[in-house]
């Protein structure tokens, strides 16, 4: 006779060959953007309207922030939102026209021909977002689950598709008159969009679902949760109101305030998470995570310097830096962390979970190399903190001392990523 | 474990199997975890009947975690019928981890 498992209780999980691609893509990604980053330190100086920087930041903000979280969704989905995902279709559509879009748009920026390569970049990104927005939102109203976790994702899916969709009409805009003013003025709606909607709405998610369950935490705070949701959309949702009425600068604190204290609420709810963990040692992937937090705050201030010094002639750089801290910072921060949280698992369910017991398995940390990642951490907050320093210097030597650091710090992510991929199970 | 079997030697030897099953995430074995409910013998049938739980419903080791409670299970009781009856009532919490479990963790 042999063993079944009866019941209805164990759901399928997402198939690692929806999941891994988007984690190459974007491991390629940050090594492209690190690279160029190297190549154009200058643009730290200069107006973020510049081609180098867009095509920088559209390589770190799509191929690289973007994809792994498209990525990891597909994967932690089901467990945010307690039910199966819609359609693996989907998720392969999603891939591949993100995966096609997103050189186009980046060689269009960097070379700054804004006709049919950014056009069609643009086109195929927005695109693979609806494949993507359609696939959240399925599996939601399919879950029937609507719990938090599950308003913070489709919530940030939707601002998602604004930002895309608001990206593409930008685009176009260049080449013939469709909005009353000229696309750089709605650049910082563009961005905010992203960085505000997509990006943090969807990592405070995420993060305070997957924080509490790798610490083993007792905490748990629904409410806290529902008012970081109400005040990050409030913030996101003024300042787009009193940028396309001009308001002026003094209005903008009301949404920064706004945004302040929803963040500062999330610090303190991975800190009581952290506070009343069962599990006490916190491993290496985590630190990282949780100085990712930290991170968060760090863009606040460099607003309110740029509120403050607006319009004197730091503002560019200090808008570079605001920009640097979000995308090279926390973002950045929060994936190499997580990446070697949730890959390993992916990798290891694929190559053990039905040979469990057939010898002695390796637990998934096992299947990356701690030294490479604790070189990458180390190379990476260097390189964080000697950025920000030459910024503020305006200090080009220090500057691409920096980015030495970054390229480090991706090669070293890079090579970490190919070890999991290529591990072998040394068991039959 | 919330309930015992009605075979105290039997289940000695079905829990030792289990102490040996862990999650590969937490380091923990399944019964100072928390996620063993019950262990039936019938002996009449040879049928063994394990419910358990799994720290999330979506957990992405449940795969790997209920395998790894069948084979051990079989390997002690050959030509037995075993059965993993999954259940999700009550959830998991971390009420449910053993004093040994927290110590552990290093609760």
């Amino acid at each position: 006779m042999i063993g079944s498992l009866v019941g209805n209780g164990l759901q399928q999980t997402t198939s690692y060959k929806v999941v891994i691609p988007f984690y190459v893509y974007a491991a390629v990604s940050l090594l492209i953007g690190t690279i160029l980053l190297f190549f154009h330190t200058d643009i730290a100086h200069q107006h973020y309207f510049h081609p180098y920087t867009l095509a920088i930041t559209h390589t770190i903000a799509l191929g690289w922030g973007t994809m792994i979280i498209f990525g990891a969704s597909h994967q932690l989905l089901p467990v945010l939102v307690e039910g199966k995902l819609d359609s693996n279709l989907l998720a392969y559509l999603t891939f591949i026209f993100a995966a096609i879009g997103i050189p186009f748009l980046v060689a269009g920026f960097y070379m700054f021909q804004m006709g049919w390569l950014v056009q069609f970049g643009a086109i195929l990104i927005n695109i693979a977002v609806i494949c993507y927005l359609t696939n959240v939102i399925m599996s939601i109203y399919n879950s029937k689950k609507y719990n938090i976790h599950a308003w913070f994702i489709a919530t940030a899916s939707l601002w998602l598709f604004s930002t895309t969709f608001f990206g593409l009409l930008l685009v176009f805009n260049f080449t013939r008159s469709i909005l009353p003013k000229d696309s750089v003025a709605y650049l910082t709606i563009h961005a905010h969009l992203g960085i505000v909607g997509w990006f943090l709405l969807l990592v405070i998610g995420v993060g305070s679902r997957l924080i509490p369950m790798f610490l083993i935490s007792k905490y748990t705070n629904d409410k806290t949760l529902w008012q970081i949701f109400i005040l990050i959309n409030l913030s996101l949702v003024g300042f787009i109101i009193f940028k396309l009425m001009n308001c002026p600068t003094t209005y903008y604190y009301i949404v920064l305030a706004l945004g302040l204290i929803g963040i500062a609420l999330f610090g303190n709810f991975c800190r009581m998470a952290h506070k009343v963990r069962i599990r006490k040692s916190v491993d290496e992937q985590m630190k990282v995570s949780l100085l990712s937090v930290l991170q968060m705050l760090i863009p606040i201030v460099v607003l309110l310097i740029v509120i403050m010094l607006f319009p004197s002639k730091k503002y560019a750089d200090m808008s570079i830096l605001y920009g640097f801290c979000i995308f090279f910072g926390w973002l950045t921060a929060i994936i190499l962390g997580m990446t070697f949280k949730t890959l390993p698992f992916i990798v290891w369910n694929k190559e053990y979970s039905k040979k469990a017991h057939a010898g002695r398995t390796p637990v998934p940390k096992d299947l990356f190399n701690e030294n490479i990642f604790n070189g990458m951490t180390l190379a990476y907050i260097f390189g964080f903190i000697l950025f920000v320093i030459g910024i503020i210097l305006s200090l080009n030597i220090v500057l691409k001392i920096a980015t030495i650091a970054l390229v480090l710090a991706a090669s070293l992510y890079v090579s970490n990523i190919i070890i999991i991929l290529l591990h072998k199970p040394n068991i039959k | 474990m919330n309930e015992v079997t009605n075979d105290s030697i039997k289940l000695n030897i079905a829990l030792s199997d289990l102490y040996n099953v862990y999650d590969p995430e937490i380091g923990l074995n399944v019964v100072d975890l928390g996620l063993i409910y019950k262990v039936i013998f019938e002996e009449a049938t040879q049928r063994l009947d394990c419910e358990m739980t799994l720290t999330t419903q979506f957990c992405p080791m449940g795969e790997s975690i209920t395998n790894d409670v069948i084979q051990s299970l079989t390997k002690s009781f050959p030509g037995w019928d075993i059965n993993v009856n999954l259940t999700f009532e009550p959830a998991w919490d971390y009420t449910k981890i053993s004093p040994e479990g927290q110590e552990f963790l290093g609760h």
